[in-house]
């Protein structure tokens, strides 16, 4: 029982560290980005390349694909996105190119394939990752196994869901945020650079889903098409949750974890999915606005 | 000063200003007048930067501010008061008011001032924006406006719905940012007898157009039947 909650959490940990900079896209900038699965992929891929090229492991990648994920939302943002505030459709076919021309870039090696330059680590063939020696194994606790490496991602999780709420609720940033969520007019005209927070917000949820990738690589397979399935899960907790709200993302995120794995245990992946999506589809029909949601009244 | 010349606004493809031209001399109130909807809240709206486009000359002081974004005018002194408030439910008071300070130049903090005028708001510094009746949610925004420490105010029907007796108490704050501050204001208002007892000059906006403007001694009762009697 024990060891089926515990794969539930980390389960639910993963569609958290996904769905939070999703969430914060979607809920501060009123964008669907399509491309945020890409983002994730990006993270995994520099987490294969920092260990050819740099020789670091997991650890260090973890900084590096923030910044490097988040690098690549600032230019998103500033070279499409936002041309596209609120044409919310728009936004989700222009994200979408945008993701289709990542997920090439990645498989034509940036284009140096064409030049017959292949590039290890890229290319459209799979790459595994190493994980650390240090996160390998299980731990013993309670007399239940636990892998240590489900253990990290909760912790990480846990680490970028509280800097991220410190974010939001604590610093003059977050607080410009949230103004700009709720009335982005009156936020300008209370002397809010909206444009220049946007561009930060847009970065940073994009460096989550850096990070969000470095755990995936660690026990699945990296290749170009990886992010896709992402951005799905990602929608589905950020919709049942609650659009802006933070604890309607955990709320969510956990509820989901847990029934796929629940049920996973029970039957098979396959089932396990259908009745995550069956939960979320009752969620939006009994509550439309999510479970929580600060415009929900 | 502020000032406006040949100014048009426009909001998608209508057309809603046309060659707007009007002062606002630094220290004084200007009224402006007229029926609903001929275009008062766009004439605050486009000084504030928040019609999708504008022509014409908008400059306060030596600073021509036409082209510059809407949170460059609120840093540049421009602050706002919109109809209807449009303060943030669920920030706290405090919140609500440390909000209108990013456009101050040392960043957000609570203006003295706005505690001794408001002494409701100084009190329930924690509670939540929404749970504020009417009266109490236009001092929030007026606070909220002051934290900016502006050179101009804009104040759109800040009157507008709210109890008779608080009504007295918003027109004499506004007298008192007036003579006491030396904030320039730019008051849109329905009521005749508060503009001309509080305004220095008017003007009166009929179609988009100002069909008349002066010092508010000249403000004949003519006039008002004219534009403004439904």
């Amino acid at each position: 029982m024990i060891d089926t909650i515990f794969i539930g959490l980390s389960l639910a940990s993963i569609l958290l560290l996904v769905a939070l900079g999703l969430s914060i896209t979607y809920g501060a900038l009123g964008v669907i980005n399509m491309a945020h699965g890409e983002m994730v992929m990006i993270g995994a891929y520099v987490t294969v390349l920092a260990h050819i090229y740099l020789g670091v492991n997991l650890f260090f990648a973890i900084p590096l694909a923030f910044v490097v994920a988040a690098a690549l939302g600032w230019l998103i943002e500033r070279l499409v996105v936002r041309r596209l505030y609120g044409r919310l459709l728009d936004t989700l076919l222009a994200t979408w190119g945008v993701a289709i021309l990542i997920q090439q870039a990645v498989r034509l090696d940036l284009g140096l394939t064409f030049f017959g330059v292949n590039l290890a680590g890229l290319g459209p063939g799979l790459q595994n990752v190493q994980v650390p020696a240090v996160l390998q194994g299980s731990v013993s606790l309670l007399g239940v196994n636990l892998n240590v490496y489900r253990l990290f991602i909760i912790l990480v999780t846990l680490i970028a869901t509280v800097a991220t709420w410190y974010l939001m609720y604590r610093t003059s940033i977050g607080t410009q945020v949230r103004a700009i969520m709720r009335n982005p007019k009156m936020a300008a005209a209370c002397g809010i650079n909206v444009k220049r927070v946007n561009a930060l917000t847009f970065a940073y949820g994009s460096g989550l889903a850096g990070i969000a990738g470095v755990m995936m690589s660690g026990f699945k397979t990296v290749f170009p098409e990886m992010g896709t399935p992402y951005v799905v899960d990602g929608f589905l907790v950020v919709v049942a949750g609650g659009v802006g709200s933070l604890v309607g993302l955990i709320a969510s995120s956990g509820l989901l974890g847990q029934i796929n794995g629940v049920f996973a245990a029970l039957t098979n992946d396959i089932l396990a999915r259908a009745v995550m999506f069956g939960t979320v589809i009752l969620i939006i029909i009994l509550r439309p606005q999510g479970l929580f949601s600060f415009r929900g009244r | 000063m502020l000032s406006l010349a040949n100014v048009d606004s426009f909001y998608g493809r209508s057309h809603v200003l046309h060659g707007v031209s009007m002062d606002a001399p630094t220290g004084e109130i200007v009224a402006v007048m007229g029926r609903n909807g001929v275009g008062k809240t766009t004439l605050l709206k486009t000084i504030m930067g928040l019609t999708d486009a504008a022509t014409g000359a908008i400059r306060l002081d030596d600073a021509e501010l036409e082209k510059r974004p809407t949170f460059e005018r609120a840093r540049a002194g421009i602050a706002y008061v919109p109809q209807g408030r449009e303060i943030i439910p669920d920030f706290t008071v405090e919140e609500n008011i440390l909000m209108g300070g990013y456009a101050r130049a040392g960043g957000p903090k609570i203006p003295e001032i706005a505690l001794k005028l408001f002494p409701y708001l100084a009190e329930n510094m924690s509670r939540s924006g929404g749970l504020l009746s009417g009266g109490q949610q236009q001092q929030l925004a007026i606070a909220r406006a002051l934290a900016a420490e502006p050179k101009v105010l804009l104040l759109d029907e800040p009157t507008e719905g709210i109890q008779p007796n608080i009504v007295e108490q918003i027109e004499e704050t506004i007298r008192i940012l007036n003579r006491d501050l030396g904030l320039t204001i730019v008051l849109v208002e329905q009521n005749v007898e508060f503009a001309r007892a509080a305004a220095h000059r008017f003007v009166i906006i009929e179609k988009g157009r100002v069909i008349a403007s002066g010092p508010v001694a000249d403000l004949s009762d003519e006039l008002i039947h004219r534009h403004m009697a439904v």
